[in-house]
């Protein structure tokens, strides 16, 4: 659905955007992540056709956006990071605006309103004024707008940021729905956890690069060669854990008060013989697990621990 | 053919609330009492000039409300378009018009025709208060649609210099006065410039201007031109004292020629150059020349 090729975008000699290059299925959602000021909106301007890239290429839906501008808009739904509202217009004016900048027939864009509403749950505020709605409904108001021309390919802009832990829950909600109806999505974000659910993609971007993209799967694959263990053992956990540093395969090894974790080499055999040698050793064994590689840890890993701390 | 969504949508914001009618209202009335205040200052006069009623009492009266609507369209569009774009960049709503697939030359037809709509409504509403003149007699038919046109293709030529500037400029107030300054450069520069050419060319060849001459300078001035109209109407014309020494320069060179009169050609270059505004401003819609917007004061 989208592609994009050695990007560049320079702002008089620094360099926003160097050399990125993606690809995104159709039918995926894309976590584009990557710490404050690493290119994201920049990416995302030059996709919706608002900025000019220095080079590079950028094709969506096989149309290169610099060849059809026009021709590639109609088949985006953008939503930027900061956005505004007029403030005269209802809610319903508001959507009707959109729908005749998009060349919709009025009688099919009431409907379509009254079903973009019904999505974001914002039916019930039709008749009030745009600039009375809380940041949420304004944020779902936008999301709204970015579906009036019922786009294949949906960019949003940091969703979720400045959105309380119950609205962040109802974004999901409905970037699940748009999931299901086939939408191809691309999300930005710089806290990965509020994308590990949703994405089967993700692409982590630094300094104007593509540090690593692909699907979940993929990625997992190609840096789980440091994977984690973590074993907890009834009672004292010394011995287990005298054990386990003496173990060649095993590295990092740390205790927290209930239970060790180490990273292992990824490869299962490992696995058994540690399991068996600690049997071996009456050590009291009751849980041994992976650690489930969470897209954070990827995160983390792999910009080198960048903090992701929000704002 | 569909109707401008940006235009239908501004013209709805415009119209919608106090604004609007105060506006209507206080023009109008503004109006009614400069009509009213001539002909009880003209008829205190006539008591010991002319003791009967005289027409030409009527004529200045269509002429002070003609000029007043005049100034008060160039006064009155600059602030109505000065935020046009530069209001949108401030709220943050322009990039979501941008990445429609809406073509931004429609964006600025539709913000100028809002616009002009808004300004010939005022001028539209104002015509029974202009026909209160008829019933003296004295103007033609001719000359109120020649004055409407005169006030249209004007409206248009302020209203997408405004609509440029504001697309140029970050503040909606650096745009207004950019108008401002323009129409000032127009109306009195232009005849500064002339003046000093004249001077220049007398002492060097001490020959006259010729009529293409005066053109050449006071094509573009709108008070040139209008006034040029309303002579030309066969009325009297009170701003032509202002200016007589030098438009006298024009008429006695002139003589003879057959040429394009004032208010014509300022009107083809007010529609070319409303054209020119028009088209530099969807194009200078486009470009983004600050830095994005960085955090806080989101939404
Ligand atoms: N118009 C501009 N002029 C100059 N530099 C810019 C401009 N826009 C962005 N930049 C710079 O480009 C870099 C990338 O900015 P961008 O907004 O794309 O980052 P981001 O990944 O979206 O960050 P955030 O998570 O804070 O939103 C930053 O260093 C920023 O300062
Ligand atoms: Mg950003």
């Amino acid at each position: 659905m989208l592609t994009v090729e050695n990007l560049v975008k320079k702002y008089g000699k620094f360099k926003a955007l160097d050399g990125l290059s993606f690809h995104i299925d159709e039918g995926h959602i894309y976590g584009f992540v990557g710490p404050n000021g690493a290119g994201k909106t920049t990416t995302i301007k030059i996709i919706a056709g608002l900025l000019k890239p220095t080079s590079g290429r950028v094709m969506v839906d096989g149309i290169d956006i610099s060849a059809n501008p026009r021709g590639v808009k109609s088949k985006i739904g953008y939503m930027p990071d900061f956005f505004g509202v007029y403030d005269d217009l209802k809610v319903s004016e508001y959507m009707d605006f959109y729908a005749g900048v998009y060349g919709i027939e009025k009688s099919r864009a009431r409907k379509i309103t009254d079903e973009l509403l019904e999505l974001v749950d914002l039916s019930d505020k039709r008749d009030a004024y745009v600039d009375t709605l809380s940041r949420g409904m304004k944020q779902r108001l936008c999301l709204a707008r970015s579906l009036i021309h019922d786009p294949k390919f949906l960019i949003l802009d940091e969703p979720a940021s400045g959105l309380d832990p119950r609205a962040r829950v109802e974004m999901k909600e409905i970037l699940k729905e748009l999931r299901s109806m086939g939408k191809t999505i691309l999300i930005s974000s710089h806290i990965l956890p509020e994308l590990s659910e949703i994405c089967n993609s993700i692409g982590i971007i630094e300094k104007g690069r593509m540090v690593i993209s692909g699907t979940v799967e993929e990625i997992m694959r190609k840096i789980s060669r440091n994977r984690t263990i973590r074993i907890k053992v009834q009672g004292d956990i010394e011995p287990a854990l005298r054990f386990l540093q003496e173990q060649p395969e095993l590295d990092n090894v740390s205790a927290s008060s209930d239970y060790i974790e180490a990273d292992y080499d990824g490869n299962p055999d490992t696995l058994v013989r540690i399991l068996r040698g600690m049997v071996k050793n009456d050590i009291p064994v009751i849980s041994f697990s992976e650690v489930e590689g969470n897209l954070e840890s990827i995160f983390m890993h792999v910009t080198g621990g960048v903090a992701a701390n929000e704002d | 053919m569909r109707i401008n969504p940006v235009m239908e949508k501004e013209l709805k914001v415009k119209m919608r609330g106090w604004k609007a009618p105060a506006l209507i209202t206080s023009y109008l009335g503004f109006l009614g009492l400069v009509v009213w205040m001539v002909f009880v200052s003209n008829n205190y006069l006539s008591r010991y000039y002319a003791p009967s009623f005289n027409p030409r009492v009527a004529l200045s009266a269509y002429n002070v409300l003609a000029i007043l609507q005049f100034c008060l369209l160039m006064f009155i569009i600059p602030p109505m378009t000065g935020g046009a774009v530069s209001g949108e960049r401030e709220r943050q709503t322009l990039d979501l018009l941008l990445c429609t697939n809406f073509h931004p030359l429609s964006i600025v037809l539709g913000k100028m025709s809002a616009t002009v709509a808004h300004a010939m409504l005022l001028i539209t509403a104002s015509l029974p208060i202009m026909g209160t003149v008829f019933l003296f007699g004295g103007i033609r038919l001719r000359d109120l649609l020649l004055l409407m046109a005169f006030y249209l293709v004007t409206a248009l030529f302020v209203a997408s210099m405004g609509i440029f500037y504001s697309t140029v400029f970050r503040r909606s107030t650096v745009a207004i006065i950019m108008s401002y300054l323009t129409l000032g450069a127009l109306s009195v520069g232009t005849f500064v410039f002339m003046a000093m050419y004249y001077v220049f060319r007398h002492s060097l060849y001490g020959t006259q201007f010729t009529y293409g001459e005066v053109m050449l300078f006071l094509t573009p001035n709108p008070i040139y031109a209008f006034s040029m109209m309303l002579e030309n109407s066969d009325m009297g014309f009170i701003l032509l004292d202002i200016f007589f020494g030098i438009r006298r320069i024009g008429m006695a060179q002139g003589s003879g020629m057959v040429n394009i009169k004032p208010w014509a050609a300022n009107m083809i270059f007010n529609t070319l150059a409303a054209m020119v505004f028009i088209l530099l401003a969807s194009w200078r819609i486009r470009i983004v020349k600050k830095p994005l917007l960085k955090k806080r004061g989101r939404l």
